[in-house]
C-alpha cells in the first residue's frame, strides 16, 4: 500500500505517530510548553548576573528594581500578546502609558479629583484609545500598524503641548500610592512586611493581571475566538465567530493594561511625565513577547511566556549595566535575543507541522 | 438512470426552505441573477455549475455570510433575514464551506464546538467545559465511524480528509434542518467519499434532514440526490430530477454551456416535461 493511502479505521492509524527520536521529543517540549524554555533562559540569565555580580543581583533592593521593570513591561508584552493572537498589533501604546497618568495627575492638582477616581478615568481613556484603534482598523480596514502609530503620535502630540511637555509633580495619597506602585521599602524593613511587599507591588499587579489574561485566553470562548481569529479569520467568520469584535475588545484590553502600567509607573515616581512612555518602551514590550514564544502571525501565544520575556528583557537591561558593562550593551543583547527567539519560533512551528509531532 | 436506487421523496413533503429572486453583485461582477430554489423535507438537492457560476455564493447567502442585493428566504414557511452566520445557524441550516471554516491552531474538539461551547461555572466565572467538549466530540466521532488519532490534536496536523470528515461531523452535530455542503468530497480517498455519501443517506432517512450539495462528480450526484440544480452564470439553466435525467443528458447540457433559454428551448423539443 502507498505512504498515501487510506489506512483501516484504527487509532493512530493516520497523521500522528509516536515521535521516537530525541529532537522530536524536543520538538514538542518546545512547542506545547514555550513558557518553559523561556523560563529555562531566564533562570540561566539570573545565575550569570548573580555569579557576575557577587550575590548582588538577587538582593532584595535589586530585584525590587528588575522586578518593577518586568511588572511594566510585562503588563504591556501580556496585552500585546493578546493583540498579537488575532493579527494585529498596537504601537499606540507608550502614549497610552503616558496620557492616562497625566490625565489623572491633571485632574487631582486643577479640581483636587482623588487619584483612585483619576485612575479609573485614565484607564477608561485607555480603554477608549484601545476601541478607536480597533474600529479604525477593523471598519475602514487600515492595517493596526499604521493606524497605531497614528494614534501614537496624535496622543504624543496631545499629551505634551498640554503644559508644554513640562512633568506634573502627582499629589502622593495613601494607601493609593503604595498599593499602586510607590516603594516604601527601606532596608531595615523585613521583606514579608507591609513596607516590603511595596517594594515588589507593580510585579504583583503584573503576575495577578496576567493570570487573569492567562484564564481568558486558554478557558474562555473570548480566549477561543480571539484564537480563532487570528488562526483563520474567513474561516471563523463563517462558523459564526464575530472576529470584528474579537479585535475590537482585544485593542481595548491593551489600551486598558497599557494605561494601567502608566498609572503604576506614576504612583511609583509621583510625577506624571509626559513623555514617560517613549516608543521604545512599546518596542521592548514586543521583543518580550516574541522572546516568550508568541509569534507575530497569529493564532497562538501566550501571555504567561510574555511576562518571563519582559523578565528577561528588564534582567538584561538593569544586570548588564550591574555586572560593569556600558548602558547600551544591553540593546545588543536583546537584538539578538529577539531575532534568536524569532527564528526558534518560527521553524519549530514548521518542523512541529512537517513531522508532525 | 441512477445506478442506485434512491428511495422516493414522500409526494407530500413539505417545502422547508424557499429562495426567491435572489440577485447578488460584487461591485461591477454580477454573481446571481434572479435565483430560486426550492428545497423539501428530506430531500437532497444536487447544485452543479461551473466554476464562477454562482454556486458558492448562493450558499453563502444561505448560511448569512453575505446578504443578498435582493430576493426572499422564506424558512419553515416564514420569511427570514440572516445578517450573520449565526442568524442561519440559529434557523437549524449548517454549511460546511469549501475552504471547511477549521482553525488550524485550535484542537479537533474546539473546532467542534466553536460558537457552541459548553461552559461550567467555576468561581462564579463561565469557563469552558473542556472535559465534556473532548468527551461528547470522541462519542460523537466514534458514532459517525470517524477515525482520528486524538480529538486533542489541533486540526492542522490532519490530513485534508480527516478534516474534511470533521467539517462535516461539525455541521451535522446540532441535528440541522438544512445542511449545506459545498464540495465535501474534494478531498477525500474513495473509501472516505463513500462514508460521507453513507453519512448524508442516514441524514436523510434517518431525520428527514434536508441537504444541498455542490459536488463535481456526477456519478456521485446519482447516487444520492432526488434533483439537480445547473446554475449557468448566475441562473438557474436547469431544474430536473434525477429519477427524469440520465448522467449522459446532465454531462451533455453542462458541456454544452448553454444558458437557460436555449436549454429550455432544447428541451421542450426533445423531451417535454422536462424542465
Amino acid at each position: 500500500m502507498p505512504p498515501t493511502a487510506i489506512q483501516p479505521a484504527k487509532k493512530s492509524a493516520v497523521g500522528v505517530k509516536v515521535p521516537h527520536t530525541t529532537t522530536e521529543r524536543l520538538l514538542i517540549l518546545l512547542s506545547r510548553y514555550r513558557e518553559a524554555s523561556i523560563a529555562v533562559v531566564a533562570i540561566v540569565l539570573v545565575i550569570y548576573f548573580q555569579v557576575g555580580s557577587d550575590g548582588g543581583f538577587l538582593s532584595p533592593q535589586f530585584m525590587s528594581v528588575v522586578l518593577r521593570d518586568t511588572g511594566r513591561l510585562g503588563l504591556i508584552a501580556a496585552a500585546e500578546v493578546m493583540l498579537m493572537i488575532t493579527g494585529e498589533i498596537d504601537l499606540s501604546l507608550s502614549a497610552i502609558f503616558s496620557i492616562a497618568p497625566y490625565v489623572m495627575a491633571l485632574l487631582s492638582v486643577t479640581w483636587g479629583v482623588p487619584l483612585a477616581l483619576g485612575a479609573v478615568i485614565g484607564v477608561l481613556i485607555g480603554i477608549l484609545v484601545g476601541a478607536i484603534n480597533g474600529i479604525i482598523t477593523v471598519r475602514f480596514r487600515v492595517p493596526s500598524l499604521i493606524t497605531t502609530v497614528g494614534t501614537l503620535f496624535f496622543l504624543q502630540g496631545i499629551v505634551v503641548s498640554i503644559y508644554n511637555s513640562q512633568p506634573i509633580v502627582a499629589p502622593v495619597e495613601q494607601p493609593f500610592n503604595a498599593i499602586f506602585g510607590q516603594s516604601l521599602y527601606q532596608p531595615t524593613d523585613a521583606l514579608l512586611s507591609w513596607h516590603g511587599v511595596t517594594a515588589f507591588t507593580p510585579f504583583l499587579w503584573a503576575v495577578l493581571l496576567v493570570l487573569v489574561l492567562a484564564v481568558v485566553l486558554n478557558r474562555t470562548t473570548f480566549g477561543l475566538h480571539t484564537i480563532a481569529t487570528g488562526s483563520n479569520i474567513i474561516g471563523a467568520r463563517e462558523i459564526g465567530v464575530r472576529t470584528d469584535r474579537m479585535k475590537i475588545y482585544n485593542f481595548m484590553i491593551a489600551g486598558g493594561f497599557a494605561a494601567f502600567a502608566g498609572i503604576i509607573n506614576t504612583a511609583q515616581f509621583t510625577s506624571a511625565d509626559p513623555q514617560a512612555g517613549s516608543p521604545f518602551l512599546t518596542l521592548q514590550a514586543i521583543a518580550a513577547a516574541v522572546i516568550g514564544g508568541t509569534s507575530l502571525l497569529g493564532g497562538s501565544g501566550t501571555v504567561i511566556g510574555a511576562l518571563i520575556g519582559a523578565f528577561v528583557v528588564a534582567s538584561l537591561n538593569n544586570g548588564l549595566v550591574m555586572i560593569g558593562a556600558q548602558a547600551t550593551v544591553s540593546d545588543i543583547y536583546l537584538g539578538a535575543a529577539i531575532i534568536a527567539a524569532m527564528i526558534l519560533s518560527i521553524q519549530v512551528d514548521r518542523l512541529r507541522t512537517r513531522r508532525r509531532v | 438512470m441512477s445506478t442506485q436506487a434512491i428511495p422516493p421523496l414522500a409526494a407530500d413533503a413539505p417545502v422547508v426552505l424557499e429562495m426567491s429572486n435572489i440577485s447578488k453583485s460584487f461591485g461591477a461582477v454580477t454573481a446571481l441573477v434572479d435565483v430560486s430554489i426550492k428545497l423539501r423535507q428530506g430531500e437532497v438537492l444536487a447544485l452543479v455549475g461551473d466554476n464562477g457560476a454562482g454556486k458558492s455564493t448562493l450558499i453563502k447567502i444561505l448560511s448569512g455570510f453575505h446578504q443578498p442585493d435582493t430576493g426572499t428566504i422564506v424558512s419553515q414557511g416564514k420569511e427570514v433575514r440572516f445578517a450573520s452566520p449565526r442568524d442561519a445557524r440559529a434557523q437549524g441550516i449548517e454549511t460546511v464551506y469549501q475552504d471547511l471554516a477549521l482553525i488550524g491552531d485550535l484542537s479537533v474538539f474546539h473546532n467542534m464546538f466553536l460558537g457552541r461551547e459548553y461552559h461550567k461555572r467555576v468561581l462564579g466565572l463561565n469557563l469552558l467545559d473542556n472535559r465534556k467538549m473532548r468527551e461528547q466530540a470522541q462519542v460523537y466521532l466514534d458514532t459517525l465511524g470517524i477515525s482520528i488519532p486524538s480529538v486533542n490534536s489541533t486540526v492542522d496536523l490532519l490530513s485534508g480528509g480527516q478534516r474534511q470528515c470533521i467539517a462535516v461531523a461539525r455541521s451535522i452535530y446540532s441535528s440541522p434542518k438544512i445542511l449545506v455542503l459545498d464540495e465535501p468530497l474534494a478531498a477525500l480517498g474513495v473509501r472516505e467519499s463513500a462514508h460521507v455519501l453513507g453519512l448524508i443517506q442516514n441524514l436523510r432517512q434517518q431525520r428527514q434532514v434536508s441537504v444541498i450539495l455542490i459536488v463535481h462528480n456526477y456519478n456521485q450526484i446519482f447516487e444520492v440526490c432526488d434533483r439537480i440544480n445547473f446554475l449557468h452564470s448566475g441562473e438557474i439553466a436547469l431544474d430536473a430530477s434525477t429519477a427524469d435525467t440520465s448522467e449522459e443528458e446532465l454531462i451533455r447540457i453542462v458541456k454544452s454551456g448553454l444558458g437557460r433559454k436555449a436549454i429550455d428551448a432544447a428541451a421542450a423539443e426533445v423531451r417535454p416535461g422536462l424542465v
